[in-house]
């Protein structure tokens, strides 16, 4: 379809001050948190599903790719239009539409922030848990596509655990619902598959979302190390003992120098890592539990361990923890996040490997990370500008990812493959699971149409 | 009759002749819905189920997948049945990592012998081991690996039922309500597809993205999508005190305030189940305290750490004082073990005594329970049925049964009159009512899934694409998928 006929068209469906097709609006769609950039052709922002719906079908009649877009801080390329086409900007389609606490379940559109709606639902005593780094700028379609974790998701597991249903447009413009505000639906659990699909089966234009009592004691400390691989030991102890605390993250030196820099939060600076180490829930037995993780941090030669007094200090360990990507741009312009991610117990083994490939690459990585989870952050920090230095970054990423699944692992604990890890994903997968995985696209998407290129290496 | 021994002669060869199976005597023991198959096959690993898959694929034969046969009244009666696959060999645990609180086990691996591994050194364990006799030549739990962790599946048939069923099937119970579905405990997978691909996803992380999730995709699919061979699953240490509170009530509005109740306050138990008397009569326990059988009885388990299990069981007998109870009783350690696989049993208990036993499962949103229950007591009362009645509290999920005998004709038509009747009411509230079981010659007048939803478009086209030849379980699950 002629481009001026297809802004025509969807000038129609949306109003002609809800598509943007200016140069300086599709660069601003061109790229997202990864280092990929793409133009698409043209960028719509609709009310309604409805309008999804048709913007959908036209994209389905005239064969033309198309795409759904939150707050573009995915760190994979998922909405970065490789083919062009539309890119569907879900901005205005942001409301909490019903917080229905009798069932225990919030009903959004998916361009609700993920932290309005916890902010919202936290004053009445309950919490949505995902809770991203990213939660003040992150949509839930966003969360919902990448399945995403965060801190808290060591004991409360990650959006998918949260999902109870949702609406789904498909490749033809057809709205489906999956699951709902009952549990169990009969059938196949097609909110599964919708969740951490990438945005490649469908667009999500609403989501059931599990709300839960908020837990009704906290206790957060911070255990400071004087070698980063007592703190990988300590969490890796502390798991095996068989404790599982709401969440268990590990800062490095660098990083935390980084956020001094921008937030003040008091991190050792001279001190090699940290962790933070929450638990929560009835205040019985929480201490016990804390004095046995105290106990075994002094085993793996802690320097200190810091009891939060109260919920001021908190917050305080966490704003630096919640800001340490966006702090590390001090050091260096860019950084790329390799996602990583392996049994809690190959920790200590695949963080020195790390360190290693930094070295190998002489390229500065910082590391913040969901440690209970196994789940790495490597931040490899460069500037994007210096080509040979782009190029070795990337060699180092796959390195890592290499490292990781040798280890056991997989290439992405939390941020998708996107367009980032295709070539990876050769490290866990075989030929059979990927053409199982494209058969599953086939169904859902058989033109190609729906964010086209990504999660999914193309047929060798 | 053909004489299909010829026929299934190569997949002799390749699996051995004494696990494949043609001879009427044993193929009539593996029937689905009175539908014999015509032979029956006992492979012992994933590579030998690709074979399997592949022979039904040249040969265009309809499998049916069983574990120990504990849920094959589940489902409509099969379109087309060949070949029912048996998983009983494929009984390895190959992977415990307590360190990691990962555990990888083949699909024919029983529950109880997975729990059973992961007991203390003294022999604390998820299940009453001293409940759990060993059938024949069977070793419970050879390799120990005194952990002190368990699998936090409550399935129903907890003592029988193998990890694959369990999987396939999506089977939860009342403790869900703590430890969340096995769709949550779920990490990893390997599975023969239906072209006879073996092929894995996730693994031994418990985070991953990487790609569809496609272990979630297999639970509850009902062996549609292809034979599960090997999971991972997730464990937990085990609960530092366990404890069972019981309590009487006159009726269920009374029981129900007291749930409800409970869930306006910030406490954790494991499980509130809320069954009518019926239901605990009918419990398969030694001392069961006599609470009469007209009343409601709440079940309450407290899993969780000593002082918490103390104050749990303090505040909640108090909340159930006020809510107007009778009779009470507190079971700890072995005995709430105990406890809870007779009420995991129950439905086997009350299908051993009643020949036209119909089983259901409700689900509906959270709120609407007190509504359901209401409902479906005055719809079967009014039909002179005994019925069991037992709810997931907090779960939005209730179970109930009808106590028919098959012979009982008119008995038989007003259960089925009534479980439709129950089934619109739970279709009005957006909830849904699913068969679990019922005689082979009932389930045609039932509407065994009940509502599908829009989805189920995609469903289908998940099919089509994934099983072409429609040789998976044809007819089995929803809409006849
Ligand atoms: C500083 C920083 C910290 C981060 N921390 C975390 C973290 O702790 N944990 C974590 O998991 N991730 C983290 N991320 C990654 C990122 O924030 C998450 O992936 C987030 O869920 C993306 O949300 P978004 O709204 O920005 O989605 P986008 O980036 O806009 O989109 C993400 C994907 O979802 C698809 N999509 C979006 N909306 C829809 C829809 N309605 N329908 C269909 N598809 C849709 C897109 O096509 C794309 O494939 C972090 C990123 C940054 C920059």
């Amino acid at each position: 379809m002629d481009k001026q006929k297809l802004i025509a068209s969807l000038n129609e469906i949306v109003g002609p001050d809800n598509v943007l097709s200016s140069e300086m609006d599709l660069m601003l769609y061109s790229y997202d948190a990864s280092l990929d950039k793409a133009k698409p052709d043209v960028v719509v922002l609709p009310d309604s599903t409805e309008e999804v719906s048709k913007i959908m079908a036209l994209a389905y009649k005239e064969k033309i790719p198309i795409l759904g877009r939150g707050s573009g801080t995915n760190l994979t390329g998922g909405t970065v239009p490789i083919k062009g086409g539309i890119v569907v900007h879900f901005s205005r389609m942001n409301r909490i539409l019903e917080i229905d606490y009798a069932n225990r379940t919030a009903t959004v559109q998916p361009g609700v922030i993920t932290l309005d709606l916890q902010t919202e639902v936290l004053k009445k005593g309950f919490v949505y848990q995902p809770d991203p780094a990213s939660q003040k700028v992150s949509t839930i379609g966003g969360n919902v596509s990448e399945n995403s974790g965060g801190p808290h998701c060591l004991k409360y597991g990650v959006t998918s655990n949260h999902v109870q249903g949702l609406e789904v447009v498909l490749n033809d413009g057809t709205v489906i619902n999956t699951g709902g505000k009952a549990r169990d639906n009969a059938g196949y659990d097609i909110t599964a598959l919708v969740v951490g699909s990438e945005g490649t089966v469908g667009l999500v234009t609403k989501a059931i979302l599990k709300l839960e009592r908020a837990p009704e004691s906290v206790k957060t400390l911070l255990a400071i190390f004087d070698a980063i691989e007592d703190g990988a030991n300590t969490v890796s102890a502390i798991v095996a003992e068989g404790i599982i605390p709401a969440t268990l993250e590990m800062m490095d030196n660098t990083v935390m120098r980084a956020v001094e820099e921008t937030i003040k939060v008091g991190y050792p600076l001279d001190a090699a890592c940290v962790l933070i180490i929450e638990l929560d829930g009835m205040p019985e037995g929480m201490d016990d539990n804390a004095s046995k993780i105290v106990e075994i941090c002094r085993q793996n030669h802690v320097r200190d361990v810091r009891l939060a007094k109260d919920e001021a200090e908190r917050n305080v360990l966490w704003a630096g923890r919640k800001g340490a990507f966006g702090s590390v741009g001090q050091v260096r312009p860019s950084y790329l996040c390799c996602d990583g991610t392996v049994p809690r117990t190959k920790l200590p083994e695949v963080l020195n490997q790390v360190i290693e490939i930094g070295k190998k690459y002489n390229l500065p990585i910082g590391n913040v990370f969901h440690a209970g989870d196994g789940n790495l952050h490597p931040l490899i920090m460069f500037d994007e500008r210096d080509e040979d230095e782009r190029s070795r970054v990337l060699k180092a990423s796959t390195e890592i990812l290499k490292a990781c699944a040798d280890a056991g692992g997989t290439i992405s604990g939390e941020h998708g493959v996107g367009m980032e890890k295709l070539k990876e994903t050769a490290f866990i997968f075989n030929e059979c699971d990927l053409e199982f995985e494209r058969q599953i696209k086939r169904a859902f998407d058989p033109d190609d149409i729906i964010n086209p290129g990504k999660m999914i290496p193309a047929n060798s | 009759m053909v004489d299909d021994t010829e026929k299934f002669k190569n997949l002799s060869e390749t699996l051995g002749e004494a696990h494949v199976k043609t001879e009427p005597k044993i193929t009539a023991q593996y029937t689905v819905d009175n539908v014999v198959p015509r032979a029956v096959v006992f492979p012992k690993n994933t590579d030998q189920i690709s074979e399997v898959v592949k022979f039904a694929n040249r040969e265009n034969l309809a499998i049916v997948t069983r574990g120990s046969g504990t849920k094959m009244a589940m489902g409509n009666p099969p379109r087309k049945l060949d070949l029912v696959v048996c998983t009983s060999r494929m009984n390895h645990m190959l992977d415990v990592d307590t360190s990691n609180l990962t555990m990888t086990v083949e699909a024919g691996v029983k529950f109880r012998d997975i729990q059973a591994r992961l007991a203390t050194q003294e022999d604390r364990c998820y299940l009453p081991l001293g409940d759990l006799e060993a059938e024949g030549d069977e070793i419970i739990c050879s390799d120990r690996s005194h952990s002190g962790c368990f699998v936090p599946i409550d399935p129903p048939y907890a003592d029988k039922a193998t990890i694959g069923g369990i999987i396939a099937t999506n089977s939860t119970g009342p403790r869900r309500l703590l430890y969340n579905l096995p769709r949550d405990c779920i990490i990893g997978i390997r599975v023969v597809a239906p072209n006879g691909d073996v092929l894995g996803s996730g693994g031994k992380t418990v985070k991953n993205v990487s790609g569809y999730d496609v272990s979630k995709l297999m639970v509850g699919s009902m062996g549609t999508l292809g034979i599960l061979c090997e999971t991972t699953l997730r464990m937990l240490p085990l609960p530092e005190k366990m404890e069972t509170l019981l309590v009487s009530f006159a009726n269920f509005s009374d029981a129900s305030a007291f749930a409800g109740r409970i869930f306006e306050t910030s406490l954790l138990p494991a499980a509130v189940e809320i069954m009518n008397g019926e239901a605990f009569g009918h419990l398969s326990l030694d001392d069961k305290p006599d609470f009469g059988s007209n009343g409601y009885v709440a079940a309450i388990a407290l899993e969780a750490f000593e002082p918490a299990v103390d104050r749990m069981r303090i505040e909640m007998l108090n909340m159930a004082k006020e809510a107007g109870a009778g009779a009470n009783a507190v079971f700890e350690e072995e005995d709430h073990r105990s406890f809870w696989l007779a009420m995991s049993n129950l439905s086997a208990t009350l299908d051993k005594k009643f020949s036209g036993f119909i089983k259901a499962k409700l689900n509906y949103p959270l709120s609407m329970w007190k509504n359901i229950i209401a409902s479906g007591e005055s719809i079967f009362s009014e039909a002179n049925l005994d019925y069991i009645v037992q709810a997931h509290a907090g779960n939005g999920i209730c179970f109930t049964g009808l106590l028919v005998d098959n012979n009982d004709t008119s008995a038989t038509d007003k259960a089925v009159e009534a479980m439709n009747q129950l089934l619109a009411y739970c279709q009005e509230v957006d909830g849904n009512l699913v068969i679990q079981s019922a005689p082979a010659d009932v389930k045609s007048n039932l509407r065994i899934w009940g509502k599908i939803g829009f989805d189920f478009v995609v469903m289908k086209r998940l099919k089509d694409q994934l099983d072409p030849k429609g040789i998976m379980s044809p007819g089995r699950f929803v809409e006849g998928l």
